[in-house]
């Protein structure tokens, strides 16, 4: 501005001319009625509507070019009328001709002549096309009724009133259900509709639609034989040929009786369906749950190797190898500052282990450290929770499944896998005793549901089993030892016989001479006897009262067999008697032996057959 | 949108040729150029008839409401059950719907309309020819609306007037029901239609009745005016009479209640209206009535049943403020729970006010709307009846009642809890009063129907019966 009146004040020519109407411009872009400030903020774009203007909105310029095409109500026929019926429409005149440019109205009345009588031959009236019919069968002579559609049930002219309403209401089936009002005597078309005559019966919509489609398959039949016939017309053969009225009446039925439910049923249904769904979907998540602890619980086992690691003595050498390892390729840096174990991949390495055995550790490893972190983490949460809030009575301590361990072998184990090493003897042999046992017991070698309580009565068993095999292998050493005596005792009576017969006075010596060895065996016996015998106490003390039971009895028995043998056998020599007397004992213990063993079986497949229930109480 | 190009015939598939749509009814009767929205001409099918000067005269229109001349009687050319009564009388009214608005009149006889005056002396000469210039309808294809349980002597009188005394080139007649269904968009529908004299029930399956479910009851307007007038005369303290303006010369403003101070006209003897005059302008003070204070009972439930907290509905209903109502005579009282029993007997027959004097007999329950929907439904295959409550239409001028389609709404999901049921109802006035009309619009001006016109060559080919075999 300054320099425009420097320039007006010197009479110098304005130069700057572009600048002020560049600035004048966008003043006079922005409308009347918002500030500068607003408008600014609108940036480059034009406000979306006009804010202010008060002029009138002018003709496009493109629209003051065209010439007015004047409108014309022109005469039409429409091709879908048989009567060639004249009505009149609007149409606009310049459609066809160009715009003419002489404006008197002569000229558009002749215009309107040439045009109006060639637009009915060369151009189809619009909507002559949607003129369609729905494609019915070709009607069938009297011929091919007589010998292919006759019907019981249906007359010739019902039949015909039928496909004519058919063909009229262009297979729409709800309305020809609707009409249907035929009539088997003509009647007059002014009676027929103020009187109604009721028809002689009532022809519900299946019966119609069967008649139509046996009448129309058959006529497509007439037409193609069933084997020239295309596909889609063979499809629509069968389905018309297959179509059941009785069917279709019943489905009906029960669509109205959906129809009309109650409110009450309504709900229920909503209900139902409501459940079904949240059970499907707690079906799929529990399926994908079961899926992933299969995926777990399939990764191999190595039962035997990981033992050696799980004392403390087997880590520290784990780890003194891994040291040495170590130090051996230079790497110092194993040991973190946190002093945490070393990581399952640094572990693979071993040079002790073979690949495959830290192969079936790592990931239990790896698994168990973090689960047992956790688990720590969260017994030591529960145990301040515990002490904060309340301890667990014994009763509520066996719902929740609280345990309480004296000492906690490191890394995870399944107690399957306790139960199963229990099954596995030193010896070969003992161990197929054991699982003959077992089988002879109907008890699975493998566990099904080795529940806590079940995994305990299985350990139970399984002593109880180890305890029988004992006694049975003891019973046996003694059995053979007896029968050596036996043996040689007869051997002696004989020899004594002989000698009897012989000499007489010499039987008091041998009978002082004799006693020493007998007492010998005796004791040899009962000591080999005692040795079974304080473990068999042992278990049966561990057994129950049952089992104590079944001892005292057996002592009886046995006691009372004893006292029939002495009775019996007081006409025995002594010498026999004493070895009588040792053999009647090893016996009584066979004897008890063999009872126990008997009572502990059937005590522990009880236990057995207990089990399963609780567990499912459980 | 350029205003100046119309759309494209494939839009809307549109293809006016000046048909006329004539709507006749019992109360009133509408006609207008189809593809307009409403019907230009709207007129009351009563007419006036009265003597003056030893001549029979006629009065049509609006003006039958004006003058109260002297003996003149009001008529209805129509039938209580929406069939014409009177032929001739109803040819005239509907002629002169469309004549007095649409086409013009028709230009009288030429011998005496002045224009053609004969000289002295000269002779009239024969004019041939000039007779088919004379029809009103001569150059409008025409379309015309009947109810659903229309006789086929009615149809073809119908055809015979229009094509013999009109001269239309063209006609078709179609079903009031297919065509309120076509004016909501609908091609199947059940079409509720409560009308002056009726209320019907048209189920409309591809644009085609069901004939065996159309069911009507006379349970419409009229008779809750009849309802409304038994309220009346049952009022306390004193019974209301209806006093119409005409008969009003000069009133003051009074309390609620309190008895009016108006003058009343009085006329000579011999020179009163009829008292059919009367009753008709009761009427419409009776209309007003119905819509300014007049309200359905909303639902869930009956309005003399028990609501889900307890408390009775007349209880909410009175609950509920009034509304005050205003007579001629300057009379003025609330109306509480009132206003809602003159329309509950149109879903429980029960509740209707009884009403010795009143020309509609007690409704029965089968007369209900709810049980006409029932019956309706019954009479058409199970297939579509779930599609049929899909598309529930109302229409008609008496379904504006305040909380009508919510009622109907009510009713309909209780007796069917299983399909979903749903209501359409316009909430235009005009749409509704002329529901069937704007079908009829709708659908005379579509290219397609140009089809299935009976044309004058067919009907002198077939005679009146073709209107049986074309108009299905």
């Amino acid at each position: 501005m300054a320099a425009a009146d420097v320039r007006d004040m010197l009479d110098l020519p304005a130069e700057g001319q572009p600048r002020p109407h560049k600035k004048q411009k966008v003043v006079e872009k922005r409308p009347e009625g918002i500030t500068r400030e607003l408008y600014a903020l609108l940036g480059e774009r034009a406000p979306p509507i006009a804010i202010n203007e008060n002029r009138y909105k002018g003709r496009p310029k493109w629209m003051s070019k065209l010439r007015v095409r004047p409108w014309r109500m022109a005469p039409f026929t429409n091709e879908a009328r048989s009567d060639g019926l004249v009505l009149h429409h609007w149409q606009r005149q310049g459609d066809t001709v160009k715009p003419a440019l002489e404006g008197p109205e002569t000229e558009g009345e002749e215009q309107k002549q040439d045009e109006g009588a060639p637009q009915t031959p060369d151009q189809e009236y619009l909507f002559a096309k949607y003129n369609v019919k729905a494609r019915v069968p070709r009607r069938y002579t009297d011929e091919e009724y007589n010998r292919h559609l006759k019907s019981d049930d249906w007359s010739r002219q019902e039949t015909d009133y039928l496909m004519d309403l058919v063909e009229e209401y262009d297979l729409r089936w709800v309305v020809i259900a609707d009409r249907y009002d035929f009539q088997p005597h003509p009647v007059d078309a002014e009676t027929n509709n103020s009187a109604l005559v009721p028809a002689n019966q009532v022809r519900t919509m299946e019966h119609m639609k069967a008649r139509y489609y046996f009448v129309a398959a058959s006529m497509l039949a007439l037409e193609h034989p069933p084997s020239e016939m295309s596909e889609a017309e063979f499809d629509l053969h069968e389905k018309m040929m297959k179509f059941e009225p009785e069917r279709e009446r019943a489905r009906k039925e029960l669509a109205a009786l959906q129809l009309e439910r109650t409110a009450d049923a309504v709900r229920e249904e909503g209900v139902l369906l409501e459940e079904l769904k949240r059970i499907t979907a707690n079906e799929q998540n529990f399926i994908a749950e079961r899926r992933e602890l299969y995926s777990r619980l399939e990764v191999p086992i190595s039962v035997g190797n990981t033992t050696m690691y799980q004392s403390s003595q087997g880590l520290s050498q784990l780890l003194q190898t891994l040291l040495q390892a170590d130090k051996s390729k230079k790497r110092r840096s194993i040991l973190g500052p946190e002093g945490a174990a070393p990581s399952p991949a640094a572990q693979t390495p071993a040079p002790n282990a073979n690949t495959r055995d830290s192969r079936g550790e790592t990931p239990s490893n790896a698994q168990a450290a973090p689960t047992n972190k956790k688990a720590a983490a969260a017994a030591a949460a529960n145990k301040e929770a515990q002490q904060s809030i309340r301890t667990l009575t014994p009763s509520e301590e066996a719902r929740y499944g609280v345990q309480h361990h004296d000492r906690l072998a490191p890394g995870v184990q399944f107690r399957s896998d306790r139960a199963q090493k229990l099954t596995q003897a030193k010896s070969n042999v003992q161990t197929q005793k054991l699982a003959a046992a077992l089988a002879e017991l109907e008890v699975p070698l493998r566990l099904v549901m080795p529940t806590e309580r079940v995994c305990k009565e299985f350990e139970k068993l399984i002593h109880s089993v180890n305890l029988l095999l004992d006694a049975r292998k003891v019973a046996e050493k003694v059995e053979s030892e007896i029968r050596v005596l036996e043996a040689a005792k007869q051997e002696r009576e004989r020899k004594a016989k002989e000698a009897k017969e012989k000499e007489k006075p010499e039987v008091k010596t041998e009978q002082d001479d004799n006693p020493a060895p007998t007492a010998d065996v005796a004791t040899e016996s009962t000591s080999a006897a005692a040795a079974a015998l304080p473990s068999a106490e042992g278990q049966e003390t561990a057994g129950g009262t049952e089992d104590k039971e079944a001892e005292a009895g057996s002592g009886d028995t046995g006691e009372a067999t004893a006292r029939e043998g002495t009775s019996q056998k007081r006409s025995a020599s002594v010498l026999s008697n004493t070895s009588d007397k040792s053999t009647k004992r090893q016996k009584k213990y066979l004897l008890g032996i063999n009872c126990l063993c008997h009572l502990l079986v059937s005590a522990c497949t009880r236990n057995q057959d207990d089990d399963p229930q609780t567990s499912i109480r459980r | 949108m350029n205003p100046s190009i119309p759309p494209s015939t494939a839009e809307y598939g549109g293809d006016e040729v000046s048909a006329i749509v004539l709507d006749p009814g019992f109360s009133t009767t509408r006609a207008g150029f189809a593809g307009e929205d409403t019907p230009k001409s709207l007129i009351p099918t009563y007419y006036g008839k009265y003597t003056s000067e030893g001549q029979d005269r006629l009065i049509f229109s609006d003006d039958v409401f004006v003058t109260p001349r002297p003996s003149l009687s009001v008529h209805n050319p129509m039938g209580r059950d929406g069939i014409v009564e009177d032929w001739d009388m109803a040819e005239k009214v509907w002629e002169y719907s469309f004549t007095s608005r649409l086409t013009g009149p028709r230009p009288g006889n030429p011998f005496q309309n002045g224009l053609n005056d004969i000289a002295d002396g000269e002779l009239p000469t024969e004019m041939e020819g000039v007779e088919t210039e004379e029809k009103p309808l001569a150059d409008s294809p025409l379309l015309m609306s009947e109810c659903g349980w229309n006789p086929t002597k009615a149809r073809e009188k119908t055809i015979e007037i229009a094509m013999e005394k009109w001269g239309t080139p063209a006609f078709y007649l179609a079903k009031n029901g297919v065509l309120a269904a076509f004016a909501s968009g609908k091609a199947s529908a059940l079409v509720v239609d409560v009308g002056a004299s009726n209320i019907s029930v048209t189920p409309v399956h591809d644009g085609m009745v069901l004939k065996r479910g159309v069911q009507h009851s006379p349970l419409g307007g009229d008779y809750i005016s009849s309802q409304i007038r038994a309220l009346f005369k049952a009022n306390t303290p004193q019974p209301i009479t209806i006093t119409p303006h005409y008969l009003i010369s000069s009133k003051t403003a009074v309390d609620a209640g309190q008895p009016s101070q108006a003058k009343y006209k009085t006329f000579p003897p011999g020179k009163a209206p009829d008292a059919s005059y009367r009753t008709l302008l009761e009427e419409r003070t009776l209309s007003e009535f119905k819509e300014c204070v007049v309200q359905v009972w909303p639902g869930p439930n009956k309005l003399s049943a028990t609501g889900p907290s307890g408390v009775s509905n007349e209880e909410v209903a009175k609950s509920n403020p009034g509304r005050p109502f205003e007579f001629p005579d300057g009379y003025n009282q609330v109306f509480g729970l009132d206003r809602y029993r003159v329309v509950e007997s149109l879903f429980d027959a029960k509740a209707a006010i009884p009403d010795t004097e009143s020309p509609f007999p007690a409704p029965t329950q089968a007369q209900t709307v709810p049980e006409l929907i029932k019956n309706a439904l019954n009479g058409v295959d199970v297939d579509i009846r779930p599609h049929l409550l899909a598309n529930v239409v109302v229409t008609g001028a008496s379904s504006l009642l305040h909380g009508f389609t919510d009622r109907l709404n009510q009713e309909l999901m209780q007796t069917y809890p299983g399909p979903r049921v749903r209501i359409s109802a316009p909430g235009n006035t005009a749409e509704r009063k002329f529901g069937s009309w704007i079908g009829g619009s709708i659908l005379a001006s579509l290219g397609t129907f140009h089809q299935m016109w009976i044309s004058k060559k067919e009907y002198e080919e077939h005679g009146p019966t073709i209107v049986e075999k074309r108009c299905k």
